[in-house]
């Protein structure tokens, strides 16, 4: 069993740390402009790293559970740690699917189509609706905040084992 | 350590604490100067006030999907005259080119902060150019901005003088490192 995570893995949780992050920086500021030709471009962009987050995920999720690290032998944990860590880990998945998808039906239902990365035209799954819509939009805004609470924590755990320096953070790191 | 997953002989401290600080705001720094770009891209024509007969967009049902009131629709509008009156003709294209180059060097951090968490031997000279680099945008763009206008100093220059002092801070912690080791390295053979 490898000790830390592959090297695929290693560079998806980078790339989807980095879009995330982008997206919600994009997101408070796209909302702020006023309704005229500048909101197309950021919507667009939003709408397709979301699309592009929700299948990075996907892939991560399979080589994780394909390439199992080595389990943490450690007796500086607490169960509780163990357990939060856990918690934070199956949040943070849930919740990305969830903010993802919920964008994209809140999308399907505003009656707009999306056009992946400007070259594939997306199906709608929905019909102009403008109650799903809000829906829809009002799941992904609190699913967000949520987001952003559990990858506060989740940085703090990382934060915290660096200062250890206990190796749990080396298994995200590796790129041999 | 007895209780760790792993055996190697324990790194030193200082390349573990800067790496991850390094790594964390590099996340973060690769998103905000990559939404930058994208501001300074998409925001590319007249202010409200330069086109005749100028007449705010506020669709009644987007207003209330969106939670807000046909005042701050307009002030939307405003907000953007703003940046568009104020900046002077170069300032997009030089924050089109400080902010590619800014989003480069701040993913690369993110690698660099890898490299000094592994304590790899490239990696304290790497995260010197990194940060130096980043150190070096923050100077020229503190430039910039003073000479953009009031507007968009008061918009722009808290955020670039933070940036300034914490790239400032990482790089003396770097180079304090670096002679650290050496020192160390010197007393290991002179031992």
């Amino acid at each position: 069993m490898k000790k830390g995570f592959t090297r695929s893995a290693v560079l998806m949780h980078w790339v989807l740390a980095v879009s995330i992050i982008f997206l919600f920086i994009s997101s408070w500021w796209m909302l702020a402009l006023p309704y005229n030709e500048y909101r197309v471009f950021p919507f667009q962009l939003h709408k397709n790293i979301g699309i592009t987050l929700f299948a990075l995920l996907a892939l991560l999720l399979i080589v994780r559970l394909r390439n199992k690290p080595a389990p943490i032998k450690s007796t500086a944990y607490t169960p509780w740690m163990h357990k939060l860590a856990l918690f934070s880990h199956i949040a943070l998945y849930v919740l990305i699917f969830l903010v993802c998808l919920s964008g994209y039906l809140s999308s399907s239902f505003s009656g707009w189509s999306t056009t992946l990365w400007w070259l594939v035209e997306l199906p709608n799954w929905g019909w102009e609706d403008d109650e799903l819509n809000e829906l829809f939009s009002e799941i992904h805004l609190w699913a967000c905040w949520a987001l952003l609470g559990v990858i506060i924590l989740h940085m703090a755990g990382a934060v915290y084992h660096a200062f250890r320096r206990d190796g749990v953070v080396d298994r995200m790191i590796h790129l041999d | 350590m007895a209780d760790t997953i792993t055996d190697k002989p324990p790194k030193p401290a200082w390349s573990a604490w800067v790496g991850i600080i390094i790594i964390v705001l590099g996340v973060y720094l690769t998103a905000s100067h990559g939404n930058e770009l994208m501001k300074h891209a998409v925001m590319d024509g007249k202010a409200s006030v330069e086109i005749e007969g100028f007449q705010h967009d506020c669709p009644e049902d987007e207003l209330k999907e969106e939670g807000i009131s046909l005042a701050m629709c307009r002030q939307a509008t405003f907000n953007t005259d703003s940046v568009l009156l104020s900046r002077p003709d170069w300032f997009r294209t030089s924050q089109l080119i400080l902010m590619s180059f800014g989003t480069v060097l701040a993913f690369s951090s993110i690698f660099v902060g890898v490299g000094l968490v592994e304590y790899r031997l490239w990696a304290p000279m790497a995260a010197t150019v990194v940060i130096g680099g980043l150190l070096a945008i923050d100077v020229v763009n503190f430039f910039t901005v003073v000479y953009a206008g009031p507007i968009i100093r008061q918009l722009y220059l808290w955020i670039i003088l933070m940036w300034f002092f914490i790239h400032g801070v990482l790089l003396a912690a770097i180079m304090a490192g670096i002679h650290e080791d050496k020192n160390t390295s010197v007393g290991n053979e002179q031992g």
